[in-house]
């Protein structure tokens, strides 16, 4: 049981770090390889804003959901606004820039500190039978499930959210249609950041946040990649895959491998199914 | 500094500049600190900095050595071997220094002792150790700190004073040092008769659920962390979730009573988490630590913790060494001063630090603690360690 509800739980946090990568995806054409550490920088900002409220975990939650919208933004009008119609290896380095200031600031700001946030990390629920559940397990699997049941009611329903799936099937089109591509644009990396900092605040209270802590990064691109680049849905199940992969191989094969085996998975799939396993099959030429 | 484009240089530059505020007198020893103060175990060689500085500022606000003052020059490695060379080389070739003090972890340390043998000048590390200080030592490097080897297997014998008999599980993760620790403890805790069984995890591990899941099915009696302060704190929490309560031991690699304390907090209690050191934390009432306290407090370091101790202790032997050395101490003198250099620890260690010709390391003393509340209370006695009990390779 303990088992299958890690794999829940990191699975979810893998999960919604891919479908950060997958929005941005979808809208830009960008991967964006900062997204560990701006996971891992959400997680610090959440430390230190709940700091600033004496440990009050919802003044964090609240400002550093700000914060990363905000970061988001910012991110986009200063950096990749001026990117659109280069070629899209130009914003992938820009991201990788990205990634190494914002490992500096892990270092200048929080001093490489290693810690656990304190969402419920130290309870942990025992059931008959001798099962054990931590309340962040539980805790990170209902935020992924809601993020994601959002995420879909958003991209069906709502007005933005449509605007934001014609954009990602052809801006040219959709800008002519009078869509604010810019706008989507700009959600995208907000809605991509928050997704991350989601992420890191959930991964650091399960786990713990140190600068090798955005090592996840490669971990939730790895889920991207193998749910389908342009896939949510896919996402969500690449992030369990993912985690699934890294148990199993610590459990029953060798701790030491258990680094390497999402990348055997990710070359599998992308050797028979170059897409991944919900993306959509024309994408290939535009990567 | 020669420094990569990488991102910690910017600290690394505000950290030179703060090395060369201030102009050294002539007459000022001077002495070289490099260690890692941006990198991955920065939590660790941060506060045995900080320690070294504290024993100096001290010894100089009593007017230094032989009224000479000590000037100290630090460079940040990031825990990288490249950046460790160009830093010894900056301070021995520009900045004139005697000696090289503190270095980071056994993987910057082969590089730095290398290029100093060829230029002369000695090395001590602190907290972590190589070989090289064994008999037959290196003439050029000696250690006041931890050799993972050693430290293994004090852990192995000290392990008796948790539960005599049972099965001890050691987790590393994937380095030289760390398996270099859970060999030699393996070796010591099967000859004392107890069962054995590894974990083995890859370095850049921060999620430690699935390795502390195959360690609680193992059902161990004790649990043995040979890795730094930061993996602790994600080992212990999910060894409790995973459903081991039992004895765990963090090895002194960095960790102090402030990992033990934040673990503690982390597992919902602090019942059962050892910690093995070869210096002393700052709750012992033993005459040395009056000294520490005294400083911290007149030079503002509010928790001073083992690792403060452990540089404390480096500085008061570098600090015995210049005054043995004499008025006209040279890199070659200075040397020579340490391959006999004996330094009474009061109390901060269980006996003195005893360099001879062959043995850079001498006599070590380690000692049991168990985190009781908010403090780590002595188990037993010192254990004294004369080099290697076994030849495991």
């Amino acid at each position: 049981m303990e088992t299958i509800v890690s794999i829940l739980g990191l699975g979810t946090t893998y999960a919604l770090l891919a479908a950060g990568l997958v929005i941005l995806y979808k809208a830009s054409r960008v991967v964006n390889f900062a997204h560990g550490e701006l996971a891992i920088v959400g997680g610090y900002v959440f430390y230190s804003t709940s700091l600033v409220w004496h440990g009050n975990a919802l003044a964090g939650a609240i400002a550093s959901t700000v914060i990363s919208v905000v970061f988001g933004l910012v991110i986009y009008l200063s950096l990749m606004r001026r990117l659109v119609g280069e070629a899209t290896y130009v914003a992938a380095m820009v991201t990788i820039g990205l990634s190494i200031i914002l490992k500096a600031l892990i270092v200048i700001v929080w001093r490489s500190q290693s810690l656990g946030l304190p969402l419920g990390r130290e309870t942990i629920y025992t059931f008959q039978g001798g099962g054990r559940v931590a309340a962040i397990d539980a805790v990170t699997v209902g935020v992924g499930v809601v993020f994601f049941i959002l995420l879909s009611i958003f991209f069906r329903y709502a007005r933005l959210g449509r605007q934001f799936r014609g954009a990602a099937e052809n801006a040219l089109l959709a800008s002519q249609r009078q869509v604010n591509v810019n706008l989507i644009l700009g959600f995208a990396w907000a809605l991509a950041v928050f997704s991350a900092c989601l992420a890191g605040v959930l991964y650091g209270s399960r786990s713990m946040l140190a600068p090798q802590s955005t090592i996840i990064g490669i971990n939730g691109l790895t889920a991207a990649l193998v749910g389908g680049l342009d896939s949510v849905r896919g996402a969500a199940l690449g992030g369990l895959l993912v985690a699934a992969a890294i148990f199993v191989t610590a459990r029953t094969i060798d701790p030491a491998l258990s680094d390497a085996v999402p990348f055997v998975i990710l070359l599998i799939v992308m050797t028979l199914r170059p897409w991944g396993l919900f993306g959509t099959q024309e994408e290939l030429d535009r990567v | 500094m020669k420094t990569s484009g990488s991102s910690r240089w910017f600290l690394g530059a505000a950290l030179a500049l703060v090395a060369i505020a201030g102009p050294a007198d002539a007459q000022d020893y001077k002495l070289g600190y490099v260690t890692d103060l941006s990198g991955p175990l920065a939590g660790s060689y941060t506060p045995t900095w900080q320690g070294f500085e504290l024993y100096m500022k001290a010894l100089n606000g009593r007017g230094g050595v032989g009224d000479r003052k000590v000037k100290l020059f630090l460079d940040d490695d990031g825990l990288r071997a490249d950046r460790a060379v160009a830093s010894v080389k900056k301070q021995t070739e520009r900045d004139g220094v005697l000696g090289i003090f503190g270095l980071s972890l056994s993987s910057t340390q082969a590089a730095v002792i290398a290029e100093m043998t060829k230029a002369g000048v000695p090395v001590v590390s602190t907290f972590s150790a190589i070989f090289d200080a064994l008999p037959p030592a290196n003439r050029y490097y000696f250690s006041t700190g931890v050799l993972f080897e050693v430290a293994g297997e004090a852990i192995a014998e000290l392990s008796r004073q948790i539960t005599p008999k049972g099965k001890v599980v050691g987790m590393t993760f994937d380095s030289v040092g760390g398996r270099a620790a859970l060999r030699h403890n393996k070796a010591i805790a099967e000859s004392l008769g107890y069962a054995w069984d590894e974990v083995v995890f890859p370095v850049r591990t921060s999620d430690f659920s699935p390795f502390a899941q195959s360690v609680a099915a193992m059902k161990p009696d004790i649990v043995v962390g040979h890795y730094g302060a930061e993996q602790n704190l994600g080992v212990i929490p999910a060894l409790r979730q995973a459903g081991y309560d039992g004895p765990y031991v963090i090895a002194s690699y960095g960790a102090s009573e402030e990992t033990a304390k934040a673990a503690a907090e982390r597992a919902g209690s602090g019942k059962n988490i050892y910690l093995v050191s070869r210096y002393a934390p700052p709750t012992e009432d033993v005459p040395g630590m009056k000294a520490v306290k005294a400083a911290a407090k007149q030079y503002g370091v509010d928790h001073p913790t083992i690792m403060h101790v452990t540089g404390w202790v480096l500085a008061k032997f570098a600090a015995e060494a210049l005054a043995k050395c004499g008025a006209n101490c040279t890199r070659e003198s200075l040397d020579k001063t340490m391959q006999t250099l004996s330094v009474e620890t009061e109390g901060l260690s269980g006996g003195s630090i005893q360099m001879s010709g062959q043995d850079h390391y001498g006599p070590t003393y380690w000692r049991l603690y168990r985190w009781d509340n908010d403090r780590l209370v002595g188990v037993g006695e010192w254990l004294k360690k004369l080099g290697l009990k076994s030849s495991v390779k």
